[in-house]
């Protein structure tokens, strides 16, 4: 018997042994797992690339339609070099950045505010499912009309298309806590307020990420098509401009950097999580 | 109010006079379920009187949960009433610790912040919540993972954060529901152990729900067995195990410990379904 509670014991401690063989050739085989996938992801993306060059020889019809990647990469560089694609990107990001943050901001409080009263979030369940059905390019010419051709209009329509999924993924991470886990604070003595801070506002944090890695897109989404409407520089400028001339590679090439930017927001986003929710990844 | 006399003789008799931390009077309680109404514990009185540690046993779906909800305060009596130290409570009790067979801690925290979140509430200056609950910790065994978030600890370990975090506030009455249940066999037994110790050096009051007969047998100085629901009190035991009850091991081989055991069997309604 005694002998059985010592191997307990033994089995309760984890296995540390970060220098340990077996923990090195795990890691070595984890490492070879993902350049194996980053390798097929660029095999792709360079077949599919020839394809396309390949489909589409210089002055031909397909050109002219659908571009090049050779044609795209010459735009590229031309945009750099006549600075329009630092001061497109730099405008558009700030607008979406603006936006992402306002929506996100607004929205996050309002939907965590929500918690505390059921009554309240029963009144207002309607308007908000209301409020999110309307399509936001609908609210364009409001906003133009509203604030301007400006900054201004493209930050309103981003945070217009953030707000309401902040706010939703938010109120959802706040009433799904786990009720027997409120039981508890309670009979620890909390108040409704400490039970909020210490208990639902964390507890939300998972379900307000997913929110804000959701809304990066939707942000992006909302300042290009407020820059459609009207503007004289952004992403959405270029991309609109050059469409209208039907200078298709153009089109690419602003498409290009604006998926760029939507991967490095991204990318961002995913830095804060880890930042902030550090119990998440010490398994 | 009519019955204290008798509770009070009943104590005096027993534990010296003192008001004894926690008795129950004929409380009844019932759900409303789709506007029926479901009466779940029917007549149930109990005492626990100080330092003593009680075992609930009853058969699956008698309320037992229920009842401990209602002692917490998260649940109001239809009728009857409860006593903490003699007095009537409404809301929550105070110095009362509670624990459930999940262990609730926050994946957030560390088993040290865990440990620390209702001296937290209190508002105990963090220094002096950290070192007690760092010398608690050491004391379960746990030392070495007070920086440890719970999802890289055993569910061994993670209950012992949760006894932790129930033991820190120095509370009279533990009320534990099936806390071990989810445990394997070695990790219970050793756990089961290092809890009485914790629980009979501070003299504190345990009122144990669990389905577990041996368990119920081997940690309380007597049990109390439920009946079918509507629930009642059915038969209570006192167990008389020796004088040194801090071995859970070695109480289990003793040969009156199966004869408890047996008599418990026969008294709950155990049925095939």
């Amino acid at each position: 018997m005694t002998a059985d509670v010592d191997t307990a014991m033994a089995h309760a401690a984890p296995p540390l042994a970060p220098g340990a063989p077996s923990s090195t050739r795990r890691r070595w085989s984890r490492l070879r797992a993902a350049i194996a996938v980053l390798v097929t992801q660029l095999a792709i993306l360079i077949v599919f690339l020839a394809f396309w060059e390949h489909a589409t020889p210089k002055n031909s019809a397909a050109a002219f339609m659908f571009g090049s990647p050779s044609a795209i990469a010459g735009f590229l560089g031309q945009m750099v070099r006549d600075g329009s694609l630092w001061r497109d990107t730099s405008i558009t990001g700030m607008e979406t950045l603006l936006g992402f943050f306002v929506g996100n901001l607004v929205g996050t409080l309002i939907g965590l505010s929500l918690w505390y009263s059921r009554f309240v979030s029963r009144v207002v369940e309607p308007f908000v499912i209301a409020l999110g059905s309307i399509p936001i390019i609908a609210l364009a010419p409001i906003v133009i009309i509203w604030f301007g051709t400006g900054l201004i209009s493209k930050v309103a329509m981003s945070t217009l298309s953030v707000v309401i999924v902040a706010l939703v993924t938010s109120y959802k991470g706040a009433v799904g806590v786990d009720p027997d886990q409120i039981n508890l604070m309670k009979t620890l003595g909390a108040s409704k307020f400490q039970i909020f801070r210490k208990l639902v506002v964390p507890a939300s944090l998972t379900d307000i990420f997913a929110g804000l890695k959701l809304t990066v897109g939707f942000a992006l989404i909302g300042a290009i098509v407020g820059e459609f409407m009207s503007s004289s520089d952004g992403l959405g400028h270029a991309i609109f401009k050059a469409g209208s001339l039907y200078v298709i590679p153009k089109v690419f090439a602003a498409l290009v950097v604006t998926i760029a930017l939507a991967l490095v927001l991204t990318f961002l986003v995913g830095k804060i999580e880890r930042l902030l929710m550090p119990w998440r990844h010490h398994v | 109010m009519m019955a204290q006399p008798s509770i009070h003789a009943t104590t005096a008799a027993t534990s010296g006079g003192t008001v004894p931390p926690l008795v129950v009077e004929h409380m009844a309680k019932s759900y409303d379920h789709h506007g029926r109404i479901v009466p779940v514990i029917a007549d149930l009185s109990l005492t626990l009187r100080e330092g003593e540690i009680v075992s609930i046993v009853g058969p699956s779906g008698c309320g037992k949960t229920t009842l401990l909800n209602t002692l917490c305060g998260l649940l109001v009596p239809d009728t009857g009433n409860i006593r903490w130290h003699g007095r009537e409570v409404t809301g929550q009790p105070q110095n009362v610790g509670y624990m459930l067979q999940k262990d609730l801690l926050l994946p957030w925290r560390t088993a040290l912040g865990n440990t620390m979140l209702g001296l937290e509430i209190r508002g105990l200056a963090a220094a002096e919540a950290e070192d007690r609950s760092r010398a608690l910790l050491d004391q379960l065994g746990l030392h070495g993972f007070a920086d440890h978030y719970p999802s890289t600890l055993s569910g061994g370990m993670r209950q012992r954060v949760a006894l932790a975090r129930t033991l820190v506030n120095e509370p009279d009455v533990l009320l534990l529901d099936e806390p071990f249940a989810a445990l394997d066999f070695q990790s219970k037994l050793l756990l089961e152990n290092d809890m009485l110790a914790l629980v009979r050096k501070g003299r504190r009051s345990l009122l144990l729900i669990t389905h577990d007969i041996e368990e119920a047998v081997s940690l309380a100085d007597r049990v109390i067995v439920l009946s079918k629901r509507p629930t009642q009190v059915k038969a209570a035991y006192e167990i008389e195990l020796g004088s040194d009850r801090t071995d859970v091991i070695a109480l289990r081989e003793r040969p009156d410990f199966s004869h408890h055991v047996r008599r418990i069997w026969a008294d709950l309604d155990v049925v095939l379904q």
